[in-house]
């Protein structure tokens, strides 16, 4: 077992026990990651703020449910995870919800896209990838936030979303290429023959 | 390798997914495959869209705020209106919170204190008011010493005039003219 991971655990032990400083060490410990995670999902600060703070909340209230199967981390990003998408719908900015079975077996892609620019800010490269990420399906959304941005691991994607890791590629797969699809429709210059 | 074979594990390789035993001979079928390379091409412009993040700003003292409210018993479930959080606004508002949202928090923070006055104003209006008027069914009057009755204080008054009456030589007429300017 990992150092990060023997330490999680203790200052979880020691929350249970009472201890509010162990429970503030284990937030600064993984905030920035989730802020960074929530962000993807909302643009406004103050969204993205009480998204997090409620994680840790719902976090802290079960903590006794932590059984450290899996990873402190990973176990905090399911709840940052299913709190994100719960929040968001809760204020009415739903991503577009899934109309079609994510683990259908998906054409070879053959739709080609350039990168960026590169004179394109990265404000402006980050505006068009967060505009094109909002039309996806939450799930594919999801994933790909995880892989893309995050560099969560196919194993840490698996865990945290309660699939095989051939779902989790398969899905990759189907993200990615609707990912491009939408990038295309809306940025028709960034197509590649 | 086929290109049957190499295409489906280009975007694994490509997250360093695969084990050297899988990498080894994909490697060699992108050396020699041009479409093939095309398509590992693209996919790694496509992440280049991803690329572009700026650095998080957690707002000072964020985790011990929420460590405090965990301890105070808030589980972080739905409220009836989420927007409406009071610690945090109020944490965000005071000085050295510089961050993103403070402004937004501020300004949330200021509207709540003005909607709480009006409500304590109100009250307290109401409170007053019901104070200043009599209530029950009887009039009462207290001298300090004890409370008479409004009939018996009549009958008491009554009685001490009849008393005086009694007492005083009986009255002569008089008239006084009065002038007027």
């Amino acid at each position: 077992m990992e150092a990060a991971q023997v330490e999680d655990e203790s200052l979880v032990r020691e929350t249970l026990a009472g201890s509010q400083a162990s429970f503030q060490l284990l937030v600064e410990r993984y905030q920035e990651r989730i802020f960074s995670l929530a962000r993807h999902y909302t643009r406004n600060a103050v969204d993205v703020e009480d998204l997090v703070q409620d994680t840790f909340l719902k976090a802290f209230s079960r903590l006794d449910t932590f059984q450290g199967q899996s990873s402190f981390f990973t176990w905090l990003y399911r709840i940052a995870v299913n709190t994100i998408l719960d929040g968001i719908k809760r204020r009415g900015r739903s991503p577009v919800n899934i109309v079609e079975d994510p683990e259908a077996v998906a054409a070879p892609g053959s739709t080609r896209v350039s990168g960026p620019s590169a004179g394109m800010e990265r404000d402006e490269i980050a505006r068009i990838t967060h505009a094109v990420l909002g039309e996806l399906p939450e799930i594919f959304r999801a994933v790909l936030v995880m892989r893309e941005f995050e560099d969560l691991s196919y194993q840490q994607i698996a865990d945290v979303l309660g699939i095989s890791i051939g779902t989790v590629e398969s899905r990759l797969f189907r993200a990615r290429a609707r990912f491009k699809d939408k990038l295309l429709q809306r940025h028709p210059e960034f197509g590649e023959e | 390798m086929e290109c049957n074979q190499a295409q489906p594990l280009i975007p694994s390789y490509l997250d360093g997914e695969l084990s050297e035993a899988q990498a080894a001979p994909l490697r060699r079928h992108l050396l020699d495959c041009q479409p093939c390379r095309a398509g590992a091409q693209s996919e790694k412009n496509m992440k280049r869209w991803f690329s572009a993040t700026n650095a998080v700003a957690v707002p000072k003292g964020f985790a011990s705020r929420v460590a405090r409210r965990a301890f105070a018993g808030d589980t972080g479930e739905p409220r009836l209106e989420p927007s409406l959080t009071f610690v945090p606004a109020v944490a965000a508002a005071l000085p050295g919170a510089a961050t993103e949202a403070s402004e937004d928090r501020a300004l949330r923070f200021v509207l709540q204190v003005t909607a709480a006055a009006a409500l304590i104003v109100i009250a307290l209006s109401l409170g007053l008011r019901g104070l200043s008027l009599p209530s029950g069914t009887s009039l009462s009057a207290t001298d300090g010493r004890a409370e008479i009755g409004v009939q018996k204080a009549i009958e008491r008054l009554d009685r001490m005039n009849r008393e005086e009456a009694a007492k005083a030589p009986p009255a002569t007429s008089t008239t006084v003219e009065i002038q007027r300017p």
